[in-house]
Protein backbone atom coordinates (compact mmCIF):
# COMPACT_ATOMS: atom_id res chain seq x y z
CA UNK A 1 0.00 0.00 0.00
CA UNK A 2 1.57 3.33 -1.06
CA UNK A 3 2.33 5.78 1.69
CA UNK A 4 1.11 9.32 1.68
CA UNK A 5 4.31 10.70 0.18
CA UNK A 6 4.01 8.35 -2.75
CA UNK A 7 0.38 9.30 -3.24
CA UNK A 8 1.26 12.99 -3.18
CA UNK A 9 4.03 12.42 -5.72
CA UNK A 10 1.70 10.48 -7.97
CA UNK A 11 -1.02 13.09 -7.67
CA UNK A 12 1.49 15.79 -8.47
CA UNK A 13 2.18 13.90 -11.67
CA UNK A 14 -1.49 14.05 -12.59
CA UNK A 15 -2.72 10.78 -11.10
CA UNK A 16 -6.29 11.51 -10.03
CA UNK A 17 -6.69 8.04 -8.52
CA UNK A 18 -3.87 8.77 -6.12
CA UNK A 19 -5.44 12.12 -5.33
CA UNK A 20 -8.77 10.45 -4.65
CA UNK A 21 -7.05 8.21 -2.12
CA UNK A 22 -5.64 11.28 -0.44
CA UNK A 23 -9.11 12.76 -0.47
CA UNK A 24 -10.58 9.62 1.13
CA UNK A 25 -7.92 9.69 3.82
CA UNK A 26 -8.41 13.34 4.74
CA UNK A 27 -11.93 14.26 3.74
CA UNK A 28 -13.68 13.63 7.04
CA UNK A 29 -11.06 15.47 9.02
CA UNK A 30 -11.20 18.50 6.72
CA UNK A 31 -14.98 18.36 6.81
CA UNK A 32 -15.02 18.29 10.60
CA UNK A 33 -12.84 21.37 10.68
CA UNK A 34 -14.90 23.25 8.08
CA UNK A 35 -18.18 22.27 9.73
CA UNK A 36 -17.13 23.59 13.11
CA UNK A 37 -15.75 26.79 11.64
CA UNK A 38 -18.75 27.50 9.40
CA UNK A 39 -21.46 25.85 11.52
CA UNK A 40 -23.30 24.93 8.35
CA UNK A 41 -23.20 21.60 6.64
CA UNK A 42 -23.82 22.91 3.11
CA UNK A 43 -21.19 25.61 3.44
CA UNK A 44 -18.74 23.15 4.95
CA UNK A 45 -19.27 20.78 2.04
CA UNK A 46 -18.56 23.58 -0.42
CA UNK A 47 -15.44 24.52 1.48
CA UNK A 48 -14.21 20.92 1.49
CA UNK A 49 -14.68 20.68 -2.26
CA UNK A 50 -12.91 23.95 -2.86
CA UNK A 51 -10.13 22.88 -0.53
CA UNK A 52 -9.37 19.73 -2.49
CA UNK A 53 -9.71 21.45 -5.84
CA UNK A 54 -7.33 24.16 -4.73
CA UNK A 55 -4.99 21.56 -3.26
CA UNK A 56 -4.92 19.68 -6.56
CA UNK A 57 -4.07 22.83 -8.44
CA UNK A 58 -1.40 23.80 -5.93
CA UNK A 59 0.21 20.41 -5.41
CA UNK A 60 3.40 21.65 -6.98
CA UNK A 61 3.65 24.13 -4.13
CA UNK A 62 3.48 21.46 -1.45
CA UNK A 63 7.07 21.03 -0.39
CA UNK A 64 6.55 18.45 2.31
CA UNK A 65 7.76 20.70 5.10
CA UNK A 66 4.56 19.99 6.98
CA UNK A 67 2.25 17.00 6.97
CA UNK A 68 -0.05 16.85 3.98
CA UNK A 69 -3.01 17.00 6.35
CA UNK A 70 -1.71 20.18 7.93
CA UNK A 71 -1.25 21.71 4.50
CA UNK A 72 -4.82 20.77 3.62
CA UNK A 73 -6.08 22.31 6.84
CA UNK A 74 -4.37 25.58 6.01
CA UNK A 75 -6.10 25.66 2.66
CA UNK A 76 -9.40 24.72 4.30
CA UNK A 77 -9.12 27.50 6.86
CA UNK A 78 -8.41 29.92 4.06
CA UNK A 79 -11.46 28.72 2.16
CA UNK A 80 -13.65 29.19 5.21
CA UNK A 81 -12.31 32.66 5.86
CA UNK A 82 -12.77 33.62 2.21
CA UNK A 83 -16.31 32.33 2.29
CA UNK A 84 -17.08 34.30 5.40
CA UNK A 85 -15.55 37.45 3.97
CA UNK A 86 -17.60 37.04 0.80
CA UNK A 87 -20.70 36.43 2.82
CA UNK A 88 -20.08 39.55 4.87
CA UNK A 89 -22.43 40.32 7.66
CA UNK A 90 -25.15 38.02 6.39
CA UNK A 91 -23.72 35.31 8.61
CA UNK A 92 -24.63 37.36 11.62
CA UNK A 93 -28.27 37.27 10.60
CA UNK A 94 -28.43 33.53 11.20
CA UNK A 95 -30.28 32.72 14.33
CA UNK A 96 -28.55 30.87 17.09
CA UNK A 97 -31.04 28.04 16.89
CA UNK A 98 -30.38 27.59 13.17
CA UNK A 99 -26.67 27.32 13.84
CA UNK A 100 -27.11 24.87 16.65
CA UNK A 101 -29.56 22.78 14.64
CA UNK A 102 -27.17 22.60 11.72
CA UNK A 103 -24.32 21.48 13.92
CA UNK A 104 -26.49 18.95 15.68
CA UNK A 105 -27.74 17.55 12.38
CA UNK A 106 -24.23 17.18 11.19
CA UNK A 107 -22.85 15.45 14.25
CA UNK A 108 -25.83 13.44 15.32
CA UNK A 109 -25.61 10.43 13.03
CA UNK A 110 -22.14 10.15 11.54
CA UNK A 111 -20.15 10.07 14.71
CA UNK A 112 -20.46 6.87 16.66
CA UNK A 113 -17.20 6.06 18.38
CA UNK A 114 -17.05 2.43 19.44
CA UNK A 115 -16.32 3.21 23.04
CA UNK A 116 -18.85 5.97 23.51
CA UNK A 117 -21.85 5.69 25.76
CA UNK A 118 -24.95 7.85 25.91
CA UNK A 119 -23.51 10.11 28.54
CA UNK A 120 -20.42 10.79 26.44
CA UNK A 121 -22.52 11.39 23.35
CA UNK A 122 -24.69 13.86 25.23
CA UNK A 123 -21.63 15.62 26.55
CA UNK A 124 -20.15 15.83 23.08
CA UNK A 125 -23.33 17.43 21.78
CA UNK A 126 -23.33 19.91 24.66
CA UNK A 127 -19.78 20.93 23.82
CA UNK A 128 -20.58 21.16 20.11
CA UNK A 129 -23.57 23.37 20.84
CA UNK A 130 -21.53 25.59 23.13
CA UNK A 131 -18.76 25.83 20.54
CA UNK A 132 -21.27 26.85 17.89
CA UNK A 133 -22.44 29.80 19.97
CA UNK A 134 -18.97 31.30 20.38
CA UNK A 135 -18.09 34.44 18.43
CA UNK A 136 -16.25 33.60 15.22
CA UNK A 137 -12.82 34.78 16.36
CA UNK A 138 -12.80 32.77 19.56
CA UNK A 139 -14.49 29.79 17.95
CA UNK A 140 -11.90 29.49 15.20
CA UNK A 141 -9.03 29.62 17.66
CA UNK A 142 -10.58 27.11 20.05
CA UNK A 143 -11.35 24.71 17.20
CA UNK A 144 -7.89 24.89 15.67
CA UNK A 145 -6.01 24.75 18.91
CA UNK A 146 -8.04 22.80 21.43
CA UNK A 147 -9.73 20.42 19.02
CA UNK A 148 -7.22 20.02 16.18
CA UNK A 149 -4.09 20.53 18.18
CA UNK A 150 -2.29 23.34 16.43
CA UNK A 151 0.09 25.62 18.30
CA UNK A 152 -0.56 29.31 18.93
CA UNK A 153 1.92 30.17 16.19
CA UNK A 154 0.33 27.85 13.66
CA UNK A 155 -3.17 29.06 14.46
CA UNK A 156 -2.08 32.67 14.25
CA UNK A 157 -0.56 32.05 10.84
CA UNK A 158 -3.59 30.17 9.55
CA UNK A 159 -5.99 32.87 10.66
CA UNK A 160 -3.74 35.77 9.77
CA UNK A 161 -3.71 37.19 13.27
CA UNK A 162 -1.03 38.00 15.83
CA UNK A 163 0.02 35.32 18.31
CA UNK A 164 -1.07 37.58 21.15
CA UNK A 165 -4.51 37.94 19.60
CA UNK A 166 -4.68 34.19 19.24
CA UNK A 167 -3.94 33.70 22.93
CA UNK A 168 -6.50 36.30 23.92
CA UNK A 169 -9.15 34.71 21.72
CA UNK A 170 -8.41 31.30 23.18
CA UNK A 171 -8.73 32.65 26.69
CA UNK A 172 -11.99 34.35 25.84
CA UNK A 173 -13.35 31.28 24.09
CA UNK A 174 -12.51 28.97 26.97
CA UNK A 175 -14.08 31.36 29.44
CA UNK A 176 -17.30 31.52 27.43
CA UNK A 177 -17.34 27.75 26.98
CA UNK A 178 -17.00 27.21 30.72
CA UNK A 179 -19.85 29.60 31.38
CA UNK A 180 -22.11 27.96 28.86
CA UNK A 181 -21.26 24.45 29.98
CA UNK A 182 -21.61 25.36 33.64
CA UNK A 183 -18.03 24.44 34.42
CA UNK A 184 -16.10 26.03 37.29
CA UNK A 185 -13.16 28.33 36.66
CA UNK A 186 -10.89 25.95 38.51
CA UNK A 187 -9.55 24.11 35.49
CA UNK A 188 -8.18 27.22 33.83
CA UNK B 1 -10.12 7.17 12.21
CA UNK B 2 -7.75 6.55 15.05
CA UNK B 3 -4.66 6.68 12.85
CA UNK B 4 -5.31 10.35 12.22
CA UNK B 5 -5.95 11.40 15.74
CA UNK B 6 -2.39 11.33 17.04
CA UNK B 7 -1.41 13.87 14.39
CA UNK B 8 -3.37 16.54 16.20
CA UNK B 9 -2.94 15.18 19.70
CA UNK B 10 0.72 15.87 19.84
CA UNK B 11 2.89 17.74 22.32
CA UNK B 12 1.71 21.02 20.88
CA UNK B 13 -1.38 20.54 22.97
CA UNK B 14 0.50 20.44 26.21
CA UNK B 15 -0.31 24.06 26.88
CA UNK B 16 -4.03 23.65 26.42
CA UNK B 17 -5.10 20.13 27.28
CA UNK B 18 -4.61 18.02 30.34
CA UNK B 19 -6.05 14.52 29.87
CA UNK B 20 -5.39 13.77 33.53
CA UNK B 21 -8.36 15.94 34.44
CA UNK B 22 -11.38 14.05 33.08
CA UNK B 23 -14.00 16.61 34.03
CA UNK B 24 -12.31 19.71 32.75
CA UNK B 25 -13.12 21.70 29.68
CA UNK B 26 -9.97 20.35 28.08
CA UNK B 27 -11.07 16.80 28.58
CA UNK B 28 -14.47 17.58 27.10
CA UNK B 29 -12.90 19.21 24.07
CA UNK B 30 -10.60 16.22 23.70
CA UNK B 31 -13.63 13.96 23.31
CA UNK B 32 -14.85 15.81 20.25
CA UNK B 33 -14.39 13.82 17.07
CA UNK B 34 -11.87 15.33 14.75
CA UNK B 35 -13.37 13.47 11.82
CA UNK B 36 -16.93 13.94 10.61
CA UNK B 37 -18.27 12.26 7.50
CA UNK B 38 -20.06 14.53 5.03
CA UNK B 39 -23.65 13.53 4.43
CA UNK B 40 -23.14 13.31 0.70
CA UNK B 41 -20.41 12.14 -1.61
CA UNK B 42 -18.24 15.15 -2.43
CA UNK B 43 -15.69 13.47 -4.68
CA UNK B 44 -17.60 13.51 -8.01
CA UNK B 45 -17.77 17.31 -8.05
CA UNK B 46 -14.14 17.52 -7.07
CA UNK B 47 -13.12 15.01 -9.74
CA UNK B 48 -15.02 16.98 -12.37
CA UNK B 49 -13.08 20.09 -11.46
CA UNK B 50 -9.72 18.34 -11.65
CA UNK B 51 -9.86 18.28 -15.42
CA UNK B 52 -8.86 21.92 -15.50
CA UNK B 53 -5.12 22.35 -16.06
CA UNK B 54 -3.27 22.47 -12.81
CA UNK B 55 -1.61 25.76 -12.04
CA UNK B 56 2.10 25.64 -11.75
CA UNK B 57 1.93 28.69 -9.59
CA UNK B 58 3.26 28.77 -6.09
CA UNK B 59 0.42 30.91 -4.86
CA UNK B 60 -0.81 28.40 -2.33
CA UNK B 61 -2.58 29.79 0.69
CA UNK B 62 -0.68 27.39 2.80
CA UNK B 63 2.87 28.33 2.18
CA UNK B 64 3.21 31.89 1.00
CA UNK B 65 6.19 32.53 3.19
CA UNK B 66 8.33 30.17 1.16
CA UNK B 67 7.97 32.12 -2.05
CA UNK B 68 10.13 34.86 -3.35
CA UNK B 69 8.68 37.66 -5.40
CA UNK B 70 10.67 36.56 -8.39
CA UNK B 71 9.35 33.05 -8.41
CA UNK B 72 5.85 34.32 -7.96
CA UNK B 73 6.18 36.61 -10.93
CA UNK B 74 7.57 33.86 -13.09
CA UNK B 75 4.81 31.51 -12.07
CA UNK B 76 2.24 34.21 -12.69
CA UNK B 77 3.58 34.58 -16.22
CA UNK B 78 3.13 30.88 -16.78
CA UNK B 79 -0.42 31.02 -15.46
CA UNK B 80 -1.27 33.92 -17.73
CA UNK B 81 0.07 32.04 -20.70
CA UNK B 82 -1.83 28.89 -19.84
CA UNK B 83 -5.02 30.86 -19.35
CA UNK B 84 -4.78 32.53 -22.70
CA UNK B 85 -3.98 29.25 -24.37
CA UNK B 86 -7.08 27.74 -22.83
CA UNK B 87 -9.12 30.69 -24.04
CA UNK B 88 -8.04 30.00 -27.60
CA UNK B 89 -9.01 26.36 -27.27
CA UNK B 90 -12.35 27.38 -25.85
CA UNK B 91 -12.93 29.79 -28.70
CA UNK B 92 -12.23 27.06 -31.21
CA UNK B 93 -14.66 24.74 -29.49
CA UNK B 94 -17.34 27.41 -29.59
CA UNK B 95 -17.05 27.66 -33.32
CA UNK B 96 -19.98 25.47 -34.20
CA UNK B 97 -22.26 27.28 -31.76
CA UNK B 98 -21.35 30.63 -33.17
CA UNK B 99 -21.58 29.68 -36.80
CA UNK B 100 -25.08 30.97 -37.33
CA UNK B 101 -24.39 34.24 -35.63
CA UNK B 102 -21.23 34.68 -37.60
CA UNK B 103 -23.03 34.21 -40.89
CA UNK B 104 -25.15 37.23 -40.13
CA UNK B 105 -22.04 39.23 -39.33
CA UNK B 106 -20.16 38.10 -42.41
CA UNK B 107 -20.73 41.15 -44.56
CA UNK B 108 -19.80 43.59 -41.83
CA UNK B 109 -16.61 41.78 -40.98
CA UNK B 110 -15.61 41.63 -44.62
CA UNK B 111 -15.97 45.38 -44.89
CA UNK B 112 -13.94 45.96 -41.74
CA UNK B 113 -11.15 43.59 -42.66
CA UNK B 114 -10.47 44.04 -46.34
CA UNK B 115 -6.89 42.86 -46.03
CA UNK B 116 -7.81 39.49 -44.69
CA UNK B 117 -10.83 39.13 -46.86
CA UNK B 118 -8.84 39.78 -49.96
CA UNK B 119 -5.89 37.63 -49.08
CA UNK B 120 -5.81 34.70 -51.46
CA UNK B 121 -3.44 32.21 -49.88
CA UNK B 122 -1.15 33.39 -47.12
CA UNK B 123 -2.55 34.44 -43.77
CA UNK B 124 0.61 34.78 -41.76
CA UNK B 125 0.96 37.73 -39.44
CA UNK B 126 2.99 39.51 -42.09
CA UNK B 127 -0.33 40.19 -43.80
CA UNK B 128 -1.23 42.45 -40.88
CA UNK B 129 1.28 45.01 -42.04
CA UNK B 130 4.95 45.90 -41.60
CA UNK B 131 4.40 47.62 -38.23
CA UNK B 132 2.84 44.51 -36.75
CA UNK B 133 5.62 42.36 -38.17
CA UNK B 134 8.24 44.67 -36.66
CA UNK B 135 6.63 44.69 -33.20
CA UNK B 136 6.17 40.95 -33.33
CA UNK B 137 9.79 40.36 -34.24
CA UNK B 138 11.05 42.65 -31.46
CA UNK B 139 8.86 41.10 -28.83
CA UNK B 140 9.76 37.62 -29.97
CA UNK B 141 13.48 38.33 -29.80
CA UNK B 142 13.15 39.88 -26.36
CA UNK B 143 11.05 37.07 -25.01
CA UNK B 144 13.55 34.49 -26.25
CA UNK B 145 16.21 36.28 -24.20
CA UNK B 146 14.01 36.46 -21.09
CA UNK B 147 12.87 32.89 -21.45
CA UNK B 148 16.48 31.68 -21.33
CA UNK B 149 16.74 33.06 -17.81
CA UNK B 150 13.68 31.21 -16.53
CA UNK B 151 13.96 27.99 -14.56
CA UNK B 152 13.56 25.06 -16.92
CA UNK B 153 10.11 24.05 -15.66
CA UNK B 154 8.62 27.50 -16.08
CA UNK B 155 10.42 28.03 -19.37
CA UNK B 156 9.06 24.77 -20.74
CA UNK B 157 5.52 25.74 -19.80
CA UNK B 158 5.80 29.19 -21.33
CA UNK B 159 7.35 27.82 -24.50
CA UNK B 160 4.67 25.16 -24.71
CA UNK B 161 1.95 27.78 -24.41
CA UNK B 162 3.52 29.93 -27.09
CA UNK B 163 3.89 26.86 -29.29
CA UNK B 164 0.21 26.08 -28.79
CA UNK B 165 -0.78 29.58 -29.84
CA UNK B 166 1.47 29.48 -32.89
CA UNK B 167 0.24 26.07 -33.91
CA UNK B 168 -3.33 27.34 -33.62
CA UNK B 169 -2.40 30.32 -35.78
CA UNK B 170 -0.85 28.07 -38.42
CA UNK B 171 -3.87 25.81 -38.49
CA UNK B 172 -6.25 28.74 -38.74
CA UNK B 173 -4.13 30.26 -41.47
CA UNK B 174 -4.25 27.02 -43.41
CA UNK B 175 -8.01 26.83 -43.01
CA UNK B 176 -8.35 30.43 -44.13
CA UNK B 177 -6.41 29.62 -47.26
CA UNK B 178 -9.18 27.17 -48.10
CA UNK B 179 -12.01 29.43 -46.94
CA UNK B 180 -10.73 32.98 -47.29
CA UNK B 181 -14.08 34.63 -46.67
CA UNK B 182 -14.95 32.75 -43.48
CA UNK B 183 -15.42 35.53 -40.91
CA UNK B 184 -15.15 33.22 -37.93
CA UNK B 185 -11.75 31.96 -39.04
CA UNK B 186 -10.68 35.53 -39.64
CA UNK B 187 -11.70 36.59 -36.17
CA UNK B 188 -10.08 33.59 -34.56
CA UNK B 189 -6.84 34.17 -36.41
CA UNK B 190 -6.78 37.83 -35.43
CA UNK B 191 -7.58 36.90 -31.87
CA UNK B 192 -4.79 34.34 -31.84
CA UNK B 193 -2.29 36.89 -33.10
CA UNK B 194 -3.49 39.37 -30.52
CA UNK B 195 -3.13 36.80 -27.77
CA UNK B 196 0.35 35.90 -28.90
CA UNK B 197 1.36 39.55 -28.88
CA UNK B 198 -0.28 39.99 -25.50
CA UNK B 199 1.58 37.05 -24.04
CA UNK B 200 4.92 38.10 -25.46
CA UNK B 201 4.31 41.56 -24.05
CA UNK B 202 3.51 40.17 -20.61
CA UNK B 203 6.60 37.96 -20.63
CA UNK B 204 8.73 40.91 -21.59
CA UNK B 205 7.11 43.19 -19.04
CA UNK B 206 7.71 40.63 -16.32
CA UNK B 207 11.22 39.99 -17.56
CA UNK B 208 11.98 43.70 -17.51
CA UNK B 209 10.50 43.96 -14.05
CA UNK B 210 12.80 41.26 -12.76
CA UNK B 211 15.82 43.43 -13.16
CA UNK B 212 18.70 44.18 -15.41
CA UNK B 213 20.38 40.84 -14.76
CA UNK B 214 18.25 39.33 -17.45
Amino acid sequence: MPNEGMLVAAARGGDTTAFERLYRAHCSRVFGLCLRMTRRRDVAEDCVQQTFIRAWRSLDAFEGRSAFGTWLHRIAVNEVLMHQRNRGTRAELDTRSERAASVEDAFEEPWQPPSSNERDAGEVMDVERALATLPAGSRHVVILQAVYGYSHEEVAEMLGIAVGTCKAQLHRGRKLLRERLGLPEADA
Amino acid sequence: MSEHMPEARDPKLANTLDPRLPNTLDAMLAKLPREVQPARELWPDIAAALDAPRSASRTSHAAPRFHTGRRWQLAAAAVLLMTASSAITYALMQRSLQAQVMQARQQTVQQMQPVLAATPASFGYQRLGPEYARVHAELDAQSVRYLRSLPSIERTKVERSLADLRRAARELSARLAEHPSDPLLQELLLSTYQNEIGLLTRVNDLGAGLGADL
